[in-house]
């Protein structure tokens, strides 16, 4: 249970974004997080070399190019450790998140978020992998660990755990099926 | 077969000495049961349902229990190490979540996050209300001291340690550490307490010899999100989890020096050691690493419940009268 909100820069985070006050205005005053972390694990197989597809989504402000809901994600220090990127989705919202490690041998980074933005989670913190299949194949993981978006007990239907949950593994599958389907195109 | 019938059978072939051996109880938080690891066999021997979301534990191998915090049923359950089955349940504030015993096994000390307070439970009274004493903001991360009468609390919200008298019910003194501190780890010998700021990326180590100053001797760098921390190698060895940075920090306790890092692992949280080895719970693996605590090798990995925590001291046995 520990905790990576940081109540003021929440509270800054509040005035730039009057679109997601509800939610925000709840986590500012708070602090705390709900009392369980959750994880989404979601994998796709793909029919196409790892180094391949590591291509594709190696560049943390990439996110766009494969993505279907993301309209723009500029990362202010490119693949370096503490690049921001800010994610503008298609429907509407937005999220902040930062690099937290980027590994070009191994295929995978990890970032953060402090809040969840567009999406109903606190102290978000995620990796995307590609994991090679042999010469042809690869897999591709991405784990998210995260709290509720409501940080007190009996949280409201669309901010409970279950919320969270689905929302974070609608992002990953989306976002999967998607690559998918550019990195299989022939 | 079961694994409560497995255990029985194990327990009527062989019954004195397995129950010597100690256990390993860990909290999983996803499955809302605890998996019991025989440590002699290292293997899973039992499943434990318990109340909801279990995060923190104390074993109690005094009191032959096993103390586990519930937050989303906001009680305790209480295991007993010769049956592997739930006795009691103990109602425990708003949110328990870091617990710890007396040492002899007849209080109990538990955090309640959303109240800013200290609970002190009887578990021979499960339907007593608790006693509260207030500390500061989400109290996490609590340590009794062997004195019997000082317990350490991370005050999380406020970067600090409290040190409550439980005699007398109230904060006695109060100590600031890094940024955001969870877990604590008494270490009784050296008369410190070592404070892990998830935040900060650093352990505060605090010396205990007066109570009324508890002074921060040293801060020591570590990974990303420390959470958890055990002392192995006769207590020459620190060895503290990074949540964030899926690492283990080695530190000699002596010199308060980083020796080694240890990589592969998931989201690692609770950590325990018993003899000459230190168990390390992966949260997003489901899983529990163990770890030779010399080389610091890892030895095999045991399958837990979903979304293991094992916030606590969670490694005891039954004490034979």
């Amino acid at each position: 249970m520990t905790v990576r909100l940081h109540p003021r820069r929440a509270t800054r985070r509040l005035a730039a974004t009057a679109l997601l006050l509800a939610p925000m205005l709840l986590a500012a005053t708070a602090q705390a997080h709900g009392p369980t972390r959750q994880k989404v694990t979601e994998q796709i197989a793909i029919d196409a070399p790892a180094a391949a597809v590591w291509a594709r989504i190696r560049n943390f402000d990439a996110l766009k190019d494969w993505h279907p809901a993301v309209a723009s994600s500029p990362a202010d220090k490119g693949n370096e450790e503490g690049s921001v990127r800010q994610l503008t989705l298609k429907g509407g919202g937005a999220l902040t998140e930062t690099l937290e490690g980027h590994d070009d041998t191994r295929m995978k980074y990890n970032y953060r978020a402090k809040d969840g933005g567009a999406l109903p989670v606190t102290n978000y913190t995620s990796t995307i992998t590609v994991k090679p299949d042999g010469e042809a194949k690869c897999v591709v993981e991405w784990r998210g660990a995260f709290y509720r978006g409501y940080p007190n007990n009996d949280p409201p239907p669309d901010q409970n755990d279950e919320a969270a949950v689905r929302a974070v593994t609608g992002v990953y599958q989306s976002g999967l099926q998607a690559l998918k389907k550019l990195a299989e195109a022939r | 077969m079961h694994p409560l019938h497995r255990l029985a059978t194990l327990l009527w072939l062989a019954p004195l000495p397995l129950l010597a051996a100690p256990f390993a109880y860990i909290t999983n938080q996803g499955s809302h049961d605890v998996s019991v690891i025989d440590l002699a066999r290292q293997q899973v021997v039992a499943t434990v349902p318990v109340g909801r979301s279990p995060a923190g534990v104390v074993a109690s191998s005094r009191a032959g229990l096993v103390f586990v915090s519930n937050p989303d049923s906001r009680d305790i359950s209480v295991i007993d190490m010769r049956t592997q089955r739930v006795v009691a349940s103990l109602p425990a504030g708003d949110g328990p979540v870091g617990i710890d015993a007396a040492a002899d096994g007849r209080q109990l000390f538990v955090a309640d996050w959303y109240r800013n307070r200290l609970l002190v439970l009887d578990p021979a009274r499960p339907q007593a209300p608790p006693r509260a004493i207030a500390v500061g903001h989400a109290p996490a991360g609590v340590a009794a001291h062997d004195d019997g009468r000082t317990v350490f609390v991370a005050e999380r919200d406020d970067d600090s340690v409290a040190v409550v008298d439980v005699g007398d019910g109230r904060v006695r003194a109060r100590v600031a550490v890094g940024s955001h501190p969870f877990a604590l780890l008494l270490d009784a010998p050296r008369q410190r307490l070592y404070a892990l700021n998830v935040q900060s990326d650093d352990v505060s180590v605090i010396d205990l010899r007066d109570l009324d100053r508890p002074a921060v001797l040293a801060t020591v760098k570590v990974g990303r999100a420390p959470y958890g921390a055990a002392l192995a190698g006769g207590g020459r060895r620190l060895f503290v989890t990074n949540q964030h940075g899926n690492t283990v920090s080695v530190i000699d306790a002596d010199a308060l020096r980083v020796t080694d890092t240890l990589g592969g692992f998931a989201y690692p949280e609770g950590i325990a050691a018993h003899g000459g080895q230190v168990y390390v719970v992966n949260w997003m693996d489901d899983n529990v690493s163990v770890l030779d605590a010399a080389s610091g090798r890892t030895l095999r990995q045991i399958d837990t419940g979903r979304n293991s925590r094992g916030f606590g001291a969670f490694i005891g046995g039954p004490i034979e009268p």
